[in-house]
């Protein structure tokens, strides 16, 4: 016995009163209203005979992005587009439109998708009733809480194929969109009555997939409200691995610095009197800088008591001749005065000379002090010399670039959520978090 | 660890760097060097003419 033949879905051709042209209706009994392709003329498709209920005066017409009749899977669920809409808003004397596309599947039911500067969104009308909160700023459905973006009069103002409702261009609703972003809840009130939609944002790219369109879809222009930031996740993480880089931080700055040798190759006890009006410049003993290039610290410690000394060195290389100039002034005063006991300055000093080579060295030492007789100046000290002192500068300089990052990341996702709600009519973003995303 | 790469090499970067630097003693500021200065600086210490003679010295404090 032959298999019976497998039943297509076909469209059901009616004629339009207004201009002749074939309506193609593809909602089956549930279409309401059917616009005429020819003319754009509202039928209504409950009637045998399409009774025209709106003419369509402007001659504008609009070419839908995803053509009427188009099947694309959303969601693992194939879908075909029979109606489109365009709808407008005022706000701040400008008018914005966006386009709606009905789509049916005849076993899941109508969804829809909305364009807006190349933003979409897919979403389905609400069984459920979010409950409202704050006095109707922010809206409860199941876990979670969606916050007012915007209240706005919106107006139809193109309609193409069939629609499950009565639709007329000029027709008014009230609608207040809610963000959790990535979702927008919806509540289009006209009538008394409302209608509570549910719509996730989607990809343009995901749109033109899974319709099969050709080329590429409109670029996204600006911020949408429930756009998801492209900076989810990533501030958290910076953070993290910000954690991360300081915890390897610390322990290469230890490691660096048991490595340094911190070897005192020179030390010596000298005295100065500024009375003193001899030669004052002086050498040290020879001694040894070992190893590899590194820094080379000299210290002073004196007994300065209110008086202060001045130092000109010259770190000179015994085999090459090649001399390393430096100066210090030390200084250390007290007292008490209206104000009370005061200090400044300090008895010891300390200079660090970059990456010098190994080798043989001597110091030029030249102090001077106020050359008074009364009272008489003058001062012991202690030189020493230090080969790879522990020196963290660089370490320091790195820390504080390591924050650059995070902090940049946590700005730029700062400035998108600024940017977001810049637009809005409801509750700013400065009072709580935007909503599904994790940062 | 890392879910940032770029950061992370970016940041391994920067203590590399800094490892290198302060080990090696690295400086900003250069130290004004003399070249050949003769081995009798070391009998006639009053000879040698550092660039900060004449320097302008502090004269006291509060």
């Amino acid at each position: 016995m032959a298999a019976p033949p497998q039943v297509v879905p076909q469209v059901r051709p009616l004629i339009c009163p207004n201009c002749g042209g074939t309506v193609n209706l593809r909602g089956y009994a549930q279409t309401v209203n059917a616009v005429c392709e020819h003319c754009q003329t509202i039928l209504d498709a409950t009637t045998p005979s399409l009774r025209v209920i709106q003419r369509f005066q402007e001659k504008q017409r609009i070419q839908p992005l995803i053509p009427l009749g188009s099947r694309g899977k959303l969601g693992g669920v194939l879908y075909e587009v029979i109606g489109f809409q365009q709808r407008a808003l005022e706000a701040d004397g400008e008018t914005y439109y966006w386009s709606e596309y009905l789509l049916l599947n005849p076993f899941q039911g109508y969804r829809y998708l909305t364009e807006y500067d190349g933003h979409w969104n897919s979403g389905r009308t609400l069984r459920l009733l979010p409950q409202p909160l704050s006095g109707g700023k922010k809206v409860q459905l199941g876990p979670d809480t969606f916050k007012l973006f915007q209240t706005a009069v919106a107006q139809t103002t193109y309609v193409l194929g069939e629609f499950p409702w009565q639709v007329r261009v000029g027709e008014s609703v009230k609608v207040e969109d809610f963000i959790w972003v990535p979702r927008m809840l919806s509540a289009e009130t006209s009538s008394g009555e409302v209608v509570w939609s549910l719509a996730e944002y989607v990809l343009g790219t995901e749109v033109w997939r899974a319709f099969s369109l050709p080329e590429s879809p409109p670029a996204a222009k600006g911020i949408y409200p429930n756009q998801p930031s492209p900076y989810t996740g990533k501030v958290a993480s910076a953070w993290k691995t910000l954690l991360w880089l300081l915890l390897l931080w610390f322990i290469t700055v230890i490691v660096v610095m048991a490595m340094m040798p911190n070897k005192l190759v020179f030390e010596h006890e000298y005295s100065f009197s500024g009375a003193n009006k001899a030669e004052a410049s002086f050498v040290t003993p020879i001694f040894e800088l070992p190893g590899r290039p590194s820094n080379v610290e000299v210290t002073i410690n004196t007994n300065l008591d209110n008086d202060w000394a001045s130092f000109n060195f010259a770190l000179i290389n015994d085999d090459t001749g090649t001399a390393y100039d430096f100066h210090k002034e030390i200084s250390y005063y007290h007292g008490r005065d209206s104000d009370g006991s005061y200090s400044e300055g300090s008895h010891a000093e300390r200079i660090t000379l970059p990456s010098m080579p190994p080798g043989k060295y001597y110091l030029r030492v030249e102090p001077d002090m106020d050359d008074a007789l009364v009272p008489a100046h003058s001062m012991v000290y202690r030189l020493g010399v230090k080969r790879g002192a522990p020196d963290a500068f660089w370490f320091i300089i790195a820390f504080l670039l390591l924050f650059i990052p995070p902090l940049w990341i946590s700005w730029r996702s700062y400035s998108f959520e600024q940017a977001r709600w810049q637009e809005s009519s409801g509750e700013t973003s400065s009072s709580s978090s935007t909503g599904g995303e994790d940062d | 660890m890392f879910r940032h790469p770029i950061f992370a090499l970016y940041g391994l970067t920067l203590l590399g760097f800094a490892s290198v630097a302060d080990y090696q003693g690295w400086s900003l500021l250069p130290v004004h060097r003399t070249e050949n200065v003769p081995r009798s600086v070391r009998d006639n210490p009053g000879a040698y003419r550092s660039i900060y003679s004449g320097y302008s010295r502090y004269s006291g404090g509060k």
